[in-house]
């Protein structure tokens, strides 16, 4: 399986494979990804959306430091890397929401005692950055081949000052917003598996949000299918 | 200074607005009544307020309050101790951390811990040693975490009271209750346990014999466990001074042994009539 | 008995008391525990408060210090809240730098300051680009039994409104600051944002504030944060098993009540202590 993923890793770096998703609907930016371009990591993908680009790294199931063991399931860890600096508590709190959507869609209890650790590497950020980085762990998760209950994405949407929803919003959106919603949605039931959320907006805009969020998650996860039918498809 | 990258940080510096202040802080009287009321050379301690067993997660705990100066304390374990290389077969290891809150100090401290804190915290685990029986635990570590919510002066004395008292609660055997007491020495005058204000300044500032003096007891065993001791202080006042700082132990003994009474009542209520 | 089947099969446990529609401490399942309030307990600081959700014990003490104003806005003055959870709160925290929850906490604690916008950093500013406060919000944990962003808001939002700040004028000719500490104002407060936090349990049973004991178990936390206009300050879910819709409009209606009752907790508390004054 591993030499499998490094001969496709320089397939895909030779050919620039990069697969993009047409912006023919103006909702989201246009995103892209590319899964299987590290050689090191068990499992890696970079996630593009419009400017903001996430690489994304997995490594597991592997030995787990006995501190950190649990008995009945694999221990997740979370890393997320700022662009420039040392991770702050800004990003100790996205790590917080990635590590537990991920726990909720992965099968942890399948390999106990073990550990798995998910590195994100913010490549830039020009708005989204967090639904940006759940598509870039999902798609890596994806890649390492971890046994999951079912897929996730993230989507952002930003309510401007006249309470239009704008979804996947650049920085230059993000900044004139007057709240910023971010949503993880599965791909079985189209829920919501977290939220994370900034400025003050009522529920009816809540609401709002969250069926724009489903609606739009249609298109990543049909992105997600056929990333991986193409791919596969090549191979077997 | 390595910038703090797990807390949320403010501006590079700021100041306390008390070093602006247009009118300067008048200073204490040297002689006569205590600025709180209190007599200078006698045994006028602070009343005390004493509560054990107020936080539920810990195996025990006590929360002291004498006059502004309040601190509390939790006990955890014994326990596996965490590091394998320092467990000691024959004999428990006790760990004392002592910290200050942020907010607790006229003037702000920051999150880290700072060397005073750790002085702080060996002088609480050295007073604290010699009551425990630690031979009873082997292979495991008992925790002490004392947490100075507003300091108001003596926080070393009261953190000793506060601290034995924790660990009484959590059960741990133990020879006696240490308490602790402490003094301040002013030139000929000396005050007992002085607010922050008095141990911070300094009344007559050419005189020599100027120090600050704190002592754990052990009251049933009559013994001392620890002595701190800091400036200049002839040998007639520091003599005289351990033995007011015990007569201050004393004190305070009747109040500790009632709140760990009313905690162990509380715990395990006498058998109904019935 | 009772007890050894708590420890060894904790689920089990939990699980026949939600069977019957009740809790293990005797709760409803939407009921919060007793909430108190204790305000400027502490002299040292500008201004504090502590808070107990039954068990969980949370003080929160604010200093005002000044500072120079960034030059991107230099019309603001700084909130700088942090959480910490001591070692002293309960044994599953480390000594040493604050662990991955207390940091989220603390960002949580920021986003909710900002989208509440409770306070106007303009109001902070003494003099544009030269003199501003500067207010450390230091929330410690003394006892964590649960539900402590909870605990944290209310600690917050009436350490707030406890705090007074001296007066503060620029000497023309020393260019330094003076400060008339006789002379004090109170904050003010725009909004008054208040938490509830919920816990799904076995993917589908919503309980309302969460013991430690059954945070461990929860497959899911969301706290929703609301102001007194019922505006929705921040719905924060971080990951775990997903909720439906019907589920959220009820945490949003019990978090609006929450609002109100914790609001006139705050008012009746600060209404006593100017009257013992």
């Amino acid at each position: 399986m591993t030499s499998f993923t490094c001969d496709e890793s320089v397939s895909l770096c030779e050919g620039n494979m990069m697969e993009v998703c047409g912006s023919t609907d103006s909702c989201l930016r246009e995103f892209g990804c590319e899964q299987s371009l590290l050689s090191r990591p068990d499992g890696s993908a970079s996630f593009v959306q419009g400017d903001t680009s996430v690489l994304a790294g997995v490594y597991g199931p592997a030995e787990v430091k006995v501190s950190k063991e649990i008995y009945d399931r694999a221990t997740l860890e979370v890393l997320v890397q700022p662009k420039v600096g040392l991770p702050t508590v800004k990003e100790r709190s996205q790590e917080q929401c990635v590590r537990e959507t991920c726990e909720a869609s992965l099968l942890l209890t399948l390999h106990p005692r073990s550990s798995l650790t998910l590195v994100l590497q913010v490549l830039h950020d020009d708005g989204s950055l967090l639904s940006c980085s759940l598509n870039a762990a999902c798609m890596a998760l994806m890649d390492a081949g971890l046994p999951m209950s079912c897929l996730f994405c993230g989507v952002t949407c930003a309510i401007d000052a006249d309470g239009r929803i704008i979804t996947d919003p650049t920085a230059a959106q993000e900044k004139e917003s007057r709240a910023l919603l971010t949503f993880a949605v599965d791909s079985t039931e189209r829920k919501v598996l977290m939220s994370s959320t900034r400025g003050s907006f009522s529920v009816h805009e809540l609401q709002q949000c969250i069926a724009v969020s489903q609606k739009a998650s249609e298109k990543i996860f049909q992105f997600y299918r056929d990333s991986v039918r193409r791919r596969y498809s090549k191979t077997l | 200074m390595p910038t703090d990258t797990k807390r949320v940080r403010g501006p590079e510096v700021s100041q306390s607005p008390s070093v602006f202040q247009c009118k300067p802080a008048a200073a204490l009287p040297s002689c006569g009544v205590r600025a709180d009321g209190r007599q200078r050379d006698q045994l006028d301690v602070r009343p005390v307020f004493v509560r054990c067993g107020l936080v539920s997660q810990a195996k025990g705990s006590a929360y002291i309050e004498a006059g502004n100066t309040k601190l509390m304390c939790c006990v955890y374990g014994p326990r596996e101790t965490k590091r394998k290389d320092e467990t000691d077969m024959k004999c428990g290891r006790l760990t004392a951390d002592m910290r200050f809150a942020p907010f607790s100090c006229p003037e702000r401290g920051s999150w880290i811990q700072s060397s005073q804190d750790k002085d702080f915290s060996l002088m609480l685990l050295e007073s604290l040693q010699p009551a425990v029986c630690l031979h009873k635990y082997p292979r495991s570590q008992i925790e002490v975490n004392v947490m100075v919510l507003e300091n108001s002066g003596s926080v070393l004395a009261h953190a000793i009271t506060c601290a034995s008292l924790a660990l009484a609660d959590a059960g741990i055997e133990m020879y006696d209750l240490v308490l602790g007491c402490s003094i301040r020495q002013d030139g000929a005058s000396y005050v007992v346990d002085p607010t922050y204000v008095e141990e911070n300044s300094c009344g007559s500032a050419s005189e020599e014999n100027q120090g600050g003096l704190t002592v754990a007891f052990l009251p049933s065993l009559n013994q001392i466990s620890g002595l701190q001791s800091d400036g200049e202080m002839t040998k007639e006042s520091l003599t005289d001074g351990i033995r007011t700082c015990i007569e201050g132990c004393y004190k305070l003994y009747p109040v500790v042994q009632q709140a760990l009474a009313k905690a162990v009542r509380k715990a395990a209520p006498p058998p109904s009539e019935s | 008995m009772a007890a050894g089947f708590k420890t060894a099969e904790p689920l089990e446990y939990h699980r026949s008391f939600l069977k019957e529609n009740c809790r293990s401490d005797g709760r409803e399942l939407s009921e919060f525990r007793t909430t108190t309030l204790n305000i400027g307990s502490i002299s040292t600081s500008d201004g504090s408060a502590l808070v107990k959700i039954g068990n969980t014990t949370v003080i929160c003490g604010i200093k005002a210090e000044l500072a120079n104003p960034t030059v991107e806005s230099p019309g603001k003055g700084y909130m700088v809240p942090n959480v910490d959870l001591p070692p002293l709160c309960s044994s599953r925290f480390q000594a040493g730098p604050p662990g991955e929850q207390a940091q989220a906490a603390s960002q949580f604690i920021v986003d909710v300051i900002e989208s509440s916008e409770m306070i106007q950093t303009e109001d902070l500013c003494i003099e544009r680009g030269k003199l501003c406060w500067v207010l450390y919000c230091d929330l410690m944990c003394l006892d964590y039994d649960g539900n402590v962003l909870d605990a944290c808001i209310i600690a917050l939002l009436a350490a707030l409104k406890n705090t007074q700040l001296p007066e503060v004028k620029i000497n023309t000719e020393t260019c330094l600051p003076e400060v008339t500490s006789e002379k004090k104002h109170r904050l003010k407060i725009y909004r008054h944002p208040v938490g509830a936090s919920f816990g799904i349990f076995d993917d589908s049973i919503l309980i309302i504030d969460p013991t430690a004991e059954e945070e461990i178990l929860l497959t899911a936390q969301l706290t929703v944060v609301t102001d007194e206009e019922g505006r929705l300050c921040s719905v924060h879910k971080p990951g775990g098993t997903s909720l439906s819709g019907e589920k959220l409009q009820e945490c949003i209606t019990r978090a609006t009540t929450r609002q109100k009752e914790i609001q006139k907790l705050i008012d009746k508390v600060i209404e006593s202590v100017k009257t013992a004054q």
